[in-house]
């Protein structure tokens, strides 16, 4: 790939455009906008985990002064449908899910949704809510992925088994592979439950506009959930408007329906504007949280470090509903074996339903919980077989052309020798260590897939438009998560028409307004939609240059547009003002706009339990070398260097993808070192930022990342992905460094300090007893 | 429905003095958002635990959402668009755009305030003071890197003015 | 729901005796809003104690240290009375919740919040500190900080009554010190275990030995048998060592969400040999 042409606006560190006004203060985020008249409404939820609703009395909230709607599933048009969560076809298989608006007979997990208020201010919301009187029988519930998956375990919804779905990957003859392996090495790996932690909550307003037209403002990841919501309203898809503004953080957590149908009800029952925002508690409490799994993991290698076998089986807690449980599946079952060449694999993935908190999209999708595994038995290979971890992964990682266990070919380049090696490096010589300290040093690669599955037919569209004094305008709609998506739609189109950032405006987020771009999800908006932008770039510039090759009597592949002018490629100083161009298009009725649809590759699948074939469009590779010092007697972890590497295609805005890196990195810190929702039957013990622990600024160490770019990926200029693939290797390297700090491996995450002083303890004890 | 009592409220935002009828119970960071339209002020938690809502309180970053509205009363609120403006921007926030500090935004505000309360008090902080001054604001987002690499320019740039001045 | 902001102690005790206890007092806040907020606290009329000027001070007097009892933690975190005279002081109030809540949280707001992991109490033990409280009518009274707490969340303190001050002896100049906070991260942290050592020795003997502990116990604690088992003897490795083991007679940790009763255990016994051995050095 040729990266040698020089970029004046992609590749370059520029402040993003969507900066400025965050910095002033002058960005508007859901909770920020009101109307006048505009109502508050609160949300009544279940305080048992599992239980029949045998009665809801009403009557006492709906007569409280100031209440102007209290609502039960009876009052919801159509409270219950199939989800085919996103997926624009029918798949069939494990992968729909019952969305249930409000509880009817019985709750299913603790802070199920039962009942909505509407009142003139959110004291009187509140006040209401403790008037609304539900009977409850409580009922036995199952709160293990394991003992949900027992035939006698109590079914979490009626008239389904609990197992969701059960996908396989099978390669090779696996007893064949252990047959042959010189090593085996078996381990059960746990990750717990965690929360996106997004600082800003989940709100939203709604309203019926002049037009009768239900139009919510919401901070969301996925527009497109307009048709759920005029589903769920009985109107027709295009009755509904959703608007997503700028989103103080989604990460996943905001991939589903949040208060969306909450507030379009009460405004559509009403006929008044309504404000809803959670709390940081019900936050906690009600929305989904990662995917805790067991993963069992068998890996046989020969005595050269050749991998031969890989078996694995892996049970993900859904909780109480499916969501996107199948999805985050398929993505830990193409993943499961790592980016490893390895000739007998054998993959079984269960999904099931348990009466916890659902759980749904995080950022990784699946990934970083085998990650997790599959790096950690990679130097637990390495120490039986008394090999450096970076050797051992060196003579197996996958090369371009080569295909995972699923039978998927890696058409792009592969990175991971390039990143591996150079993380490595950049670690340096390993920090002396002090006292009661051991020091140690740990890398763990990963590959992340970015794009959507591409049997769900991806598709985005972007309207780029030059205005008459050059100006160009560009209409997606994306949502904007934080993570500069729609900056770099204005870079790309900045970039094309030869004008700069900030003659570039952005319109974005709005079902009525704006073409759909698809979801601000697995990592595809700078792939989908900056392709579709770029596409729709080129056809004004085409337009553009043609017009100006016939003013200019020149060949328009002569021609560039640069800073507002139509220039000579060849250095002559032959040139024409933009505007010029721009009106003599306009007066002789060509179009100064298009909009392009960018579809990513397609496949249609017959079956889904057997995963195999081409599921991704490319995958993102990258590693993680962290330097760790261990207090041998508190097992406090100090995080002293940790280096990302990343092949990220192209850059396209520098400071952006190192924020992602740095970001990413924080982000997996704290999922292998802090992080947990504590449940317990059902119930959630972390319920606020003092219990569930992010790191703060004195956590975090400086996250030093390289970037490399191969050029070969399938986003616009060949760049790839990075928001998820950026923490997916996170919290293996951090234990292999645990590891290699202190000779004992924990198996289960987050690597909290008294974890590491009980297997301390308990190394001690076996080595006490020889 | 019982008629909440309220009180007079009455405190310098941003330079100008401002009142308001409030219940004792409200903080100031909802009297700020709902009652003076200082959307700009967060709420991430609600109980002291991320910095979303920091305002300088007499000079002194703190939780909005920890301090009532009245016992402000007589006092100095300076909220982030009382740091700078679009026509008067604090070299804070012009170097948190340019260094990329800022990604969903939502720490931005109260990161800032405190930054500025670090800066007025300590004009030459070391990177370690700047680490332990926003230990109390959460970032979900940047891995704190960027943050910290801006507030360090802006210490530099302010004191570049501090000695032109001279 | 009512709210006072009284102008003096004078006023405030004289209203605290009329409502006998059904009002809330609020200083900085830190601990009163988010439990308004959770609706552990329901009462109907604040009184907002933060107005009152004189009651933020930190005066070195001659055998004592003072300090009032709105003296915020951000101003004892930066004092350089307090980080001369008493650092376990300094550094607990250093690490301390965060920056902003240092600004607003008040010494006898921690204290009468009474949490078993109270930061600043662990070290106040170990320096002997008195609570001085004062009521409508009545004399000042001097509370040992050692029998000032009850249980979690409970005081001696009664409805009417409030901290006026802190009062703590001016510690000899040859004691040596030390605190340490063990928490799950390096900010906003509720300790896992907390730990204040104050030893003075003269010539080889231990002449005087302090130990404060938080959050082993249903409240702040000193650790009266290990102190008895220093004084009078010859600091050795040998004796931190036996004293580390006795210090556990004198806890009675819980498991909780943060960290088993057994972590704790230990970390007591290693937090405490690492801090005897530092003050002994």
């Amino acid at each position: 790939m040729n990266i040698e042409t020089e970029f004046r606006i992609i590749g370059k560190p520029i402040p993003r455009h969507d900066a400025y006004e965050k910095a002033m203060g002058l960005t508007q985020y859901a909770a920020d906008f009101s109307l006048p008249g505009m109502l508050y409404g609160k949300v009544l939820r279940s305080p048992h985990a599992s239980a029949r609703i045998i009665s809801i009395d009403i009557s006492k909230a709906k007569r409280l002064n100031g209440v102007r709607a209290v609502l039960t599933a009876k009052d919801v048009p159509k409270n219950e449908s199939v989800t085919r969560f996103g997926q624009t076809h029918a798949l069939g298989g494990g992968f729909e899910g019952l969305y249930r608006v409000l509880a009817d007979k019985k709750v299913h997990f603790l802070g199920e949704p039962i009942a909505l208020v509407a009142a003139e201010t959110e004291g009187i919301a509140e006040e209401a809510l403790e008037k609304i009187k539900v009977e409850y029988e409580p009922l036995q519930g199952v709160y293990d992925s394991l003992e949900a998956m027992k035939s006698d375990a109590p079914l979490v919804e009626e008239g389904r088994s609990n197992i969701i779905t059960h996908f396989e990957v099978i390669k090779g003859n696996i007893e064949e592979g252990f047959a042959g392996a010189d090593v085996i090495v078996e381990n059960t790996y746990r990750v717990p439950h965690v929360d996106h932690a997004y600082l800003e909550p989940e709100s939203g307003v709604a309203w019926i506009d002049e037009n009768g037209i239900v139009t919510l403002r919401v901070s969301t990841q996925v527009i497109e959930h307009f048709r759920g919501i005029a589903d769920v309203l009985n109107l027709p898809h295009n009755r509904v408007r959703v608007i997503a503004p700028y989103v103080g953080g989604g990460f996943g957590g905001k991939e589903d329906i949040t208060v969306e149908s909450f507030i379009a009800l009460l405004a559509y029952k009403t006929k008044r504007p309504i404000k809803l925002t959670y709390t940081r508690e019900e936050s906690i409490f009600c929305h989904s949280k990662r995917h805790p799994y067991v993963l069992e993991y068998k890996t046989g290698a020969k005595k050269d470090g050749k991998l031969t076998a890989l078996q694995a089986r892996l049970v993900s807690d859904a909780g109480a509903y499916v969501y996107l449980s199948p999805w985050v599946l398929t993505y830990s079952m193409v993943t499961a074996a790592g980016p490893y060449r390895i000739p007998h694999v054998k993959v079984d993935g269960y999904t099931v339903l348990t009466n916890n908190i659902y759980t749904s999209a995080n950022r990784g999708f699946g990934a970083p919980q085998v990650c997790f595994a599959y790096e950690s038995q990679m130097d637990e290979l390495a120490s039986r077989l008394k090999m450096n971890p970076l050797e051992i992964r060196k003579m197996n990682y996958l090369e371009k052309g080569e295909a995972l266990a699923t039978g998927e070919i890696l058409e792009h380049h592969v990175a991971l020798q390039e990143t591996t090696q150079k993380a490595y490096q950049a670690l340096g010589e390993k920090t002396k260590a002090k006292g009661h300290h051991k020091v140690g040093q740990g890398i763990a690669s990963g590959m992340m897939s970015y794009g959507r599955m591409i049997f769900l037919h991806d598709t985005s569209r972007s309207y780029v438009s030059m205005e008459m004094d050059g100006s160009v305008t560009v209409r997606a709609g994306v949502q904007d998560i934080g993570g500069g998506q729609t900056s770099s739609l204005a870079q790309i189109a900045a970039e094309i028409l030869g004008v700069s950032l900030e003659d570039v405006k952005v319109y974005f987020g709005d079902t009525a307004l704006t073409p759909l771009a698809g979801t601000t999800t697995a990592t595809r908006q700078l792939y989908m939609s900056g392709n579709a932008t770029l596409m729709a770039a080129q056809e004004v510039r085409k337009t553009l240059l043609i017009m100006a090759g016939k003013i200019m009597e020149m060949d328009p592949e002569r021609l560039d547009l640069v800073d507002r002018e139509v220039v000579d490629k060849e250095g002559s100083d032959k040139s024409l003002p933009l505007v010029d161009v721009v009106r003599a298009c306009a007066s002789d009725g060509l179009p100064l706009y298009n909009v392009a649809l960018y579809k990513a590759p397609f496949r249609n699948l017959t079956q889904f339990k057997r995963i195999e074939g081409p599921v991704f469009p490319d995958f993102t590779h990258g590693t993680h070398a962290v330097e760790v010092a261990v207090d041998e007697e508190t097992g406090v972890v100090k995080v002293l260097k940790l280096i990302a590497c990343y092949d990220v295609g192209r850059a396209i805005n520098r400071l952006s993808v190192e924020g992602q890196l740095e970001g990413g990195a924080i982000y997996g810190m704290g999922y292998g070192l802090m992080e947990k929702i504590i449940i317990e039957n059902g119930v959630i013990k972390t319920p606020s930022f003092s219990e569930y622990l992010l790191p703060t600024s004195l956590d975090a160490p400086e996250v030093q990342t390289i970037l490399l770019e191969s050029g070969d990926g399938v986003g616009p200029f060949g760049a790839k992905g990075v928001g998820e693939p950026s923490l997916n290797s996170i919290a293996p390297a951090i234990a292999n460094a645990v590891y290699d700090a202190i000779g004992v491996r924990i198996f289960d995450l987050p690597l909290t300090p008294e974890k590491i002083v009980r297997v301390l303890k308990e190394r001690n004890q076996r080595i006490g007893k020889r | 429905m019982k008629k909440q009592k309220t009180y007079l409220l009455e405190i310098i935002l941003n330079g100008e003095w401002k009142k308001v009828e409030v219940e004792p119970q409200e903080t100031l960071l909802y009297v700020l958002r709902e009652k003076f339209g200082h959307t700009e002020v967060k709420e991430g938690c609600g109980k002291g635990d991320c910095g979303a809502c920091a305002i300088l309180l007499n000079g002194k970053p703190v939780n909005s959402c920890l301090t009532l509205a009245l016992q402000a009363d007589g006092q100095t609120v300076v909220t982030l668009k009382g740091i700078g403006t679009p026509e008067k921007p604090h070299p804070l926030q012009e170097s948190f755009v340019k260094k990329g500090a800022i990604q969903c935004g939502f720490c931005t505000a109260g990161m800032i305030v405190t930054a500025k309360g670090l800066l007025d008090k300590n004009p030459q902080p070391s990177k370690d003071e700047i680490q332990k001054a926003i230990s109390g604001n959460l970032c979900r987002c940047t891995g704190y890197k960027k943050i910290i690499e801006a507030i360090e320019e802006a210490a530099q740039k302010l004191q570049r003015t501090m000695n032109n001045k001279r | 729901m009512e709210y006072i902001a009284p102008n003096s102690l004078l006023e405030i005790t004289k209203i605290l005796m009329r409502l006998k206890g059904k009002a809330t007092l609020i200083a900085g806040g830190t601990n009163v809003i988010p439990r308004m907020r959770t609706k552990a606290i329901k009462s109907d009329i604040l009184i907002d104690i933060n107005r009152l000027k004189n009651l933020s001070f930190i005066k070195e007097e001659k055998n004592r240290i003072r300090i009032g009892g709105l003296t915020t933690i951000a101003a004892l975190a930066t004092s350089k009375v307090i980080q001369k005279h008493a650092p376990i002081l300094f550094d607990a109030a250093n690490q301390l919740g965060n920056p902003l809540v240092r600004n607003r949280a008040t010494i006898a707001g921690n204290l009468a919040d009474a949490s078993p992991a109270a930061d600043i109490a662990v070290p106040l033990l170990a320096l002997e500190a008195k609570v001085v409280t004062v009521r409508s009518g009545k004399p000042l009274k001097e509370i040992p900080l050692d029998q000032f707490f009850l249980g979690p969340n409970q005081t001696v303190l009664r409805k009417d009554e409030i901290i006026k001050e802190v009062t703590f002896p001016r510690p000899n100049s040859k004691a040596k010190m030390a605190y340490v906070k063990l928490g799950l991260r390096n900010a906003m942290a509720i300790s896992v275990v907390s730990l204040a050592v104050m030893l003075e020795v003269q010539g080889n003997h231990c002449k005087k030995a302090r130990i404060g502990l938080g959050a082993v116990a249903p409240t702040p604690i000193r650790a009266y048998q290990t102190e008895a088992i220093l004084i009078g003897e010859k600091v050795t490795t040998e004796l931190i060592n036996i004293c580390s083991k006795k210090v556990l007679d004198e806890i009675s940790p819980i498991t909780d969400i943060r960290a088993s009763a057994e972590y704790r255990r230990e970390m007591t016994s290693t937090l405490f040999r690492r801090l005897g051995q530092k003050v002994t050095l």
